[in-house]
């Protein structure tokens, strides 16, 4: 890089000086360039440094902060030259004499502005920073498929590129692998798990020609695929179940989302969906309970509980959330690290800061909470839930429709014709009416306490159409104010769909207040239902006297409803009394059936303004965002600046998954080879960016990523060609020769073999020992106790038939380890791991030989070999077949016999757990 | 030691983002392997110190009631802080200027006055140097911790001492390069993440155990006679070398290979290391390992661990003083509602074992190549919080300490203002304490880089000076 900026700058200079002699200095060759290089990379945009923005003429001549910039005709007197002088600016690096003189001229002469407005530094600087122009936000192509010399390598077109690409190195490919080594390979990087002796047997003896394609057919449709893939994408998303911090507590419902990705994998959900129910699968019509979870994704980070009394201690915590969210979700889908343009415009990538705050925008809506989900699919529920709810629709607009239709005024005293108030539900029943904006005002209560609202029910009168006011109708809630300092009582409660008081909104005024829906278009509204606490537990807070008023354009309001015709009990409807006691047990039934769990997956609201911070200083906020996303990446996305929430989360979803956004696909099919051949064709695989790297095979990546596009987002027919591909199939010997021409082995000359993840050694210790137990999804298992008002998490003293679930079905807090497995790399789930690393240390060592889980699992393998026979040597040959699946030579054999007969069988079998081979996927 | 293939050279040697994202498991495996190799690039200049001592208080120890002397605060007394009409910090209202219920007074021949909080360790005044002026970013505990732990307030961090084991390794080949020792009344705030290695490999994270808990599985955790043990590890070493022939130029296998035979050494040598009973009767006294209070035993143990680690050339140690599961004060420095009942408790604990160790340490020499640095989450305010009898979390204003290798021995730098509300002079920052350590362990703050996600990160983020003014 270095040698690229430097050959530019001297260019530059020669091509100067050939002229500065002769005729007047020419702005747009001469002084355009140092300014567009040196300068205007702060002194530009909507805050440019010192208030000087140096890009356009009108700017510049006006000056900045400090006073004008220069004085045309006079460089003596000129700021801007006395400043590059004492080398005060360019802050870090001072700006070559030649340029200095060369600007004095031009303000000697005039400082004549000659042409439009500079480039921004986005669209410059191609040596030191990525523009506009960057590899990976082109449009993906479809390269042809090249012809390569050696028959074989030609009919997968992966294998067609990287036969190319070793041929153009002068390497050759490896042999492929024996029989035994591949379905072990296949097995283990498909599934996590090693295939049974049996299964090796079969396959190594199987001559059809289609064995080894049937076997990855199968392995990609066994649920265990999803289980250790699911893996991949935990791991990138910095899934964990507690909340981190100083009180690190547990989110004991966060495990839906881990089970969705589970489901994700096995059913190959396409791309398209795959994004949207991470970031919307709330309002993904016709989602099930589980895509309901798979916002999970977006509230998986820390989230600091502690109360911080300090206004600046409330918003760094909210603003550390929404970081958070904006960068997880940037390097997860778009392999760009937009988190870094938080406090200023991004070093390297074309990022502006105020791109980061769009963004920002669209999580404003999304709180770190948990949300009622009905998880029929995962919990079994009864079917006739459904059938209830209904029918009570059904029964409340019967029974409302016998309510009288409320006088709109108060003029001329209207009589009392109405029902009371009362604390659980009031009906109002209008003359139908456009209305879009729907605003309730509490004039007194009846304990003057600020008046509480547990939900605002709006209806039309179609039967279908359900309760309008709801947030996830597209809704907007806001209020004359919140009670302060409670979870409880917020505005969005308002239209969050769930009664009673813990799900409700209060005032922050004595006795008054109003609170208010914004529909998202206008409609013919013809019911209000409101309560204090449908669950009746609560009778203070309750409105006396109220108004309803409604607006087309939320500055004209005319009222439809108010306190002031009720007063007189009606008389009972005899055609009633049946409707209304059906409706009465039924809401005990259904409040009996229907216990839906919270999940951690986010709770969602009207979203609060987004403003830009200035340096990232929360203190320090400039103007209010309209939400966005990254200007000049993807297509143009336009939202409004009040879009709800799910409005905004949505518009996210769409500019991910846009065919004109070129990098969710390339960064999606390079997460997929990374974790067949341990190195992405992008070794970066979050980052696209100038830091990032550059693809070892740009035409296969480019190739994959418009097949993955073309075959509608599906990750298993890639899957499928990887592992059918010879170049997949290769062994993994490695021949020194070839190490000498590529040592970083990019080229593919072999399948690199290496040391498992920490999970597939649990998971095939438990296998091999015989304990593995199989039970899929659900709270995962637990390896800890707990203890105190902030957790401390200690290891359970004994671990029985749960603990030895797959390990994703680990209940993972954040920062806390396994204590066995935890030092292979396991990420802690405090930053997102777009790529694990592969140590080796000593303390890994100890853990597999000396840690109480190993001693376990060993006896309970010997224990097994001895059930099946009682010959030392069959003894050992079953061990190797359960470990290695192969037989052991003779010399294992012998040595093995000996060992069995000194130190016992538990301790031949811990010691088989412990090599190379169990541990290495080759 | 395994040789190394020029692969593996060329990994290690270049520091740029490709030595890390580009290795498979070879790069890695030798990195953390072979730390003589790691060394041949770093430290950057000739370093003060070869190794760290970091004494870190949990849960804020107030810098008004043990080294900073303020005078205006007793003559003020239940008076309002001026300037600041109803100051609303971390936990809510506060009250009015309070003095520290303990008395100062002058120490040593450079007269430093400190409290009668921790009257020993007063006495090594003229070792200690003093940085004032630090301030926090965070006034939580748990981005505080892990900002003066990590250089970070968010987590997923590497730790200095991570930083510090990936730039230098270890000297010694049979112990961690990096051990943490926790408190005996348990771990702190942010538990792990305070010796985590975050996006560095888990090889360069902290080992953590003290005197009562051992390094876990350093032992079989079922008994297994020595014969029994050492047939095993031959079969295992036979199999793997087999395995080996197949595939002769792996680098990885091999490296997992050596990882045995370091575990095997590192099990005798960690042992032998925490083994306290080598020690006089008169160390043990002097340290106060048979103290009453279990609490003052646990700690004065850990403190004399600390000493025989850092005598092994153990690179980086962090000795924590208090722990945080007790709840608010009780069992660390976070004095809210009762500061003198709950320091009356801890200053002793911290007092006598970490003075002892300190001149141990200066008594074997150690202090000529041991840096040794105190510090804690951040400080607390002059004022008594509203209703109680405890200060608030106050990140603006408090002190840090140096000792050892290249620092001024007996001197101060920077200050708060007159109450020790606010740094004024020479303000400082944590970034600036993580700049001034790696610079004394000969490593530059801004050279010291490895790639994660989009930039070559550093302990100091984007900011740091070295304090030079208080370098020998």
């Amino acid at each position: 890089m270095g040698c690229r900026y430097w050959s530019m700058i001297v260019s530059l200079c020669a091509f100067s000086s050939g002229v500065l002699a002769a005729d007047p200095i020419s702005f747009r060759k001469e002084i355009a360039p140092i300014l567009e290089t040196h300068c205007v990379g702060c002194h530009s945009g909507k805050l440019p440094k010192g208030d000087l923005d140096l890009t356009n003429s009108k700017r510049l001549y006006e000056g900045g902060a400090n006073g004008p910039a220069l004085e045309p005709g006079s460089a003596a007197k000129s700021r801007m030259i006395r400043l590059l002088h004492e080398k005060k600016m360019p802050p870090k690096t001072p700006l070559a004499a030649t340029d200095i003189a060369r600007l004095s001229r031009w303000i000697d002469e005039g400082a004549k502005w000659e042409g439009g407005s500079l480039q921004l530094p986005a669209k410059i600087e191609p040596a030191k920073r990525a523009g506009l122009d960057w590899w990976s936000l082109q449009p993906i192509r479809r390269p042809a498929v090249p012809i390569p010399t050696v028959q074989g390598w030609t009919e997968n077109p992966i294998d067609a590129f990287v036969k190319s690409g070793l041929e153009k190195k002068g390497l050759k490919p490896n042999a492929e692998a024996d029989r035994r080594t591949l379905i072990r390979r296949v097995t283990m990087d498909l599934t996590g798990l090693r295939p049974r002796h049996e299964e090796v047997d079969a396959f190594i003896h199987d001559t059809s020609p289609l064995a080894y394609e049937r076997l990855v057919d199968r392995l990609l449709g066994s649920p265990a695929f999803g289980e250790r893939w699911a893996r991949h994408w935990l791991d990138v998303v910095r899934f964990a179940e507690s909340n981190g911090y100083e009180v690190n507590t547990l989110r004991t419902n966060a495990w839906p989302y881990r089970d969705w990705v589970i489901r994700a994998f096995n059913r190959d959900l396409p791309f398209d969906q795959f994004v949207r129910e991470q970031l919307a699968g709330d309002t993904v019509s016709g989602a099930d309970e589980l895509s309901q979870a798979a916002t999970g994704f977006i509230v998986g980070g820390a989230h600091d509980l502690v109360g911080n009394s300090t206004e600046e201690g409330k918003r760094q915590q909210r603003s550390d959330d929404l970081f958070d969210m904006v960068s997880t979700t940037s390097t997860a889908f778009l392999g760009l690290t937009t988190g870094c343009a938080r406090c200023h415009d991004h070093k390297f990538d074309p990022i502006a800061q105020r791109d980061f705050y769009r963004m920002e925008g669209i999580f404003a809506g999304v709180d770190h909470a948990e949300r009622p989900i009905r998880l029929a699919s995962v919990l079994p529920q009864p079917a006739e839930l459904n059938q209830i709810r209904e029918r009570l629709l059904v029964l409340n607009r019967q029974i409302d429709a016998a309510e009288p239709i409320a006088v709109p005024t108060n003029k001329g005293t209207p009589r009392l014709h109405r029902d009371p108030l009362n604390s659980r539900r009031n009906v109002e029943r209008l003359q139908p009416i456009e209305a879009r904006f729907i605003r309730f005002t509490v004039n007194t209560t009846n304990d003057n306490a600020q008046p509480c609202i547990d939900e605002l029910e709006i209806f039309t009168e179609k039967a279908s159409d359900g309760n309008i006011a709801l947030a996830t109708a597209g809704a907007k809630a806001t209020a004359s104010s919140e009670f302060p300092n409670s979870s409880l009582h917020k505005i969005l409660h308002l239209n969050d769909g769930i009664y009673g008081n813990s799900k409700s909104w209060i005032s922050d005024q004595l006795g008054e207040g109003w609170a208010q829906i914004e529909l998202p278009r206008p409609a013919t509204i013809a019911r209000i239902v409101w309560g204090r606490d449908r669950e009746q537990k609560y009778r203070d807070r309750t409105a006396m006297s109220y108004k309803i008023e409604i607006s087309l354009d939320g500055k004209i309001w005319s009222p439809v409803a108010g306190s002031w015709d009720r007063g007189k009990a009606s008389t009972v409807n005899p055609d009633l009394t049946r409707l209304v006691s059906e409706r009465d047990s039924l809401q005990v039934r259904l409040a009996l059936l229907d216990k839906p769990i919270t999940v951690y997956a986010g709770n969602f609201r009207t979203p609060e303004p987004t403003h830009f911070l200035k340096r990232g200083d929360v203190m320090d906020r400039a103007e209010v965002m309209v939400p966005g996303t990254i200007n000049g990446i993807g297509p143009a996305m336009t939202l409004p600046a009040n879009a709800t929430d799910a409005e905004r989360r949505n518009a996210l979803a769409s500019w991910l998954v846009s065919p004109e956004n070129h990098l969710p696909t390339r960064v999606m099919v390079n997460r997929l080879w990374q974790n067949h051949f341990g190195q992405g064709l992008v070794r970066t695989p979050s980052d696209y960016g100038f830091n990032g790297d550059r693809p070892s095979h740009p035409e296969l990546l480019e190739w994959l990523a418009s097949e993955y596009r073309a075959n509608g987002g599906y990750m298993k027919p890639l899957h499928r060609m990887i592992l059918l591909s010879k170049t997949y199939r290769q062994s993994s010997l490695i021949d020194p020769a070839q190490v000498s021409i590529d040592a970083e082995h990019r080229m593919l000359w072999r399948f690199e073999s290496r040391r498992i993840q920490a999970e597939a050694i649990r998971d095939s210790t438990l296998q091999v020992s015989g304990s593995l137990n199989r039970v899929a999804g659900g709270p995962g298992y637990n390896l800890w106790t707990y203890s105190n008002y902030v957790t401390v998490y200690a290891p359970k003293p004994i671990l029985g038939p749960d603990e030895f679930r797959r390990m994703i079905y680990q209940f993972k807090p954040r920062a806390q380890q396994d204590g066995a497995f935890g030092a292979f790399d396991c990420p802690d789930a405090t930053a997102t791991v777009p790529r694990r690393t592969t140590s080796v240390t000593a303390l890994q060592a100890l853990n597999l030989l000396n840690d109480k889980f190993m001693f376990d699992q060993a006896e309970k393998f010997a224990k097994q070999i001895e059930s099946l026979t009682k010959d030392e040597e069959m003894q050992v040959k079953t061990g190797f077949r359960l470990a290695f699946q192969r037989d052991p030579s003779p010399r294992e054999s012998q040595a093995a016999v000996k060992l069995v007969q000194s130190a016992g069988l538990a301790n031949f079998c811990r010691m088989l757990l412990n090599t190379n081979e169990f541990v290495t996927l080759e | 030691m395994l040789p190394l293939s020029h692969v593996g050279r060329s990994l290690l040697n270049r520091r740029d983002f490709l030595s890390h994202t580009a290795t498979g498991l070879s790069g890695i495996a030798l990195a953390s392997l072979c730390a003589a190799e790691v060394r041949s690039t770093m430290p950057h200049f000739t370093p003060q110190a070869k190794r760290v001592l970091h004494i870190f208080c949990s849960g804020a120890c107030s810098h008004l009631d043990t080294w900073d002397y303020k005078p205006e605060l007793i003559r003020r007394h239940g008076s309002p802080l001026p300037g600041i009409d109803k100051l609303v910090t971390f936990q809510g209202e506060n009250g009015n200027l309070t003095r520290s219920p303990y008395e100062f007074k002058p120490h040593g021949k450079t007269g430093k006055y400190i409290s009668n909080l921790v009257p020993q360790l007063a006495e090594l005044v003229d070792e200690m140097c003093f940085v004032h002026s630090m301030t926090a970013k965070a006034s939580s505990h748990g981005p505080a911790e892990s900002q003066m732990n990590t250089g970070f307030t968010l987590e997923g961090f590497p730790s200095a001492g991570a930083w510090v084991s990936y730039a230098l390794g270890s000297e010694n080949q049979d112990l961690p390069a990096y051990v943490a020792i926790p408190d005996p009344r348990g771990i702190p705030q942010i538990g792990p993440l305070n010796w985590g290695s975050g996006f560095l490999p888990a090889a360069y994270q902290g080992t953590a155990f003290n005197a009562d808990k051992p390094i876990a599985n350093l032992r079989p955790a079922r008994t297994v006679d020595a014969k029994s043990e050492l047939a095993s590890r031959d079969f295992l070493k036979l199999l793997n070398e087999e395995h080996l022939k197949h595939n002769p130029a792996d680098e990885g296998l091999a490296a997992r290979i050596a990882s045995y035979e370091l575990a095997a050494k590192m099990q005798l040598k960690a042992a032998e290391v925490a083994d306290l009973s080598k020690e006089t009767k008169a160390t043990h006294t002097a340290y106060g390992t048979q103290h009453k209070n279990p609490n003052q035993a646990g700690f004065a143990k850990n403190c004399l661990l600390a000493r025989r680690l850092l005598e092994k050339n153990v690179r980086y140690v962090q000795l924590f003083n208090g722990a945080y599961a007790m709840g608010e004060g009780v069992g660390n420095w976070d004095g809210h509602k009762q500061l003198k009942t709950d320091y009356d408790k801890h200053g002793p604990i911290l007092d006598g074992p970490l003075a002892a160790l300190l001149k141990d340490l200066k008594s074997r020499g150690l202090l000529s190549d041991t840096l040794v640095v105190w510090s804690t989450d951040f400080g607390r305010m002059p004022t008594f919080q509203k209703g109680a009898q405890g200060r608030d979390h106050n990140p603006k204003g408090f002190t840090v300490w140096f000792m050892g290798a290249g620092v001024k021995p007996g001197f101060s730098y920077g200050a708060t203002d007159e109450f020790g509300h606010k740094s004024i002079d020479k303000v400082s920052t944590i970034y600036d304490f993580h700049a001034t350590i790696l610079h004394l362990l000969g490593l530059d703050h801004e050279k010291l880089t490895y790639y994660h996600n989009g930039i070559a990160r550093r302990l100091t983020d984007v900011h740091g000076h070295v304090i030079k003014d208080i370098l020998l």
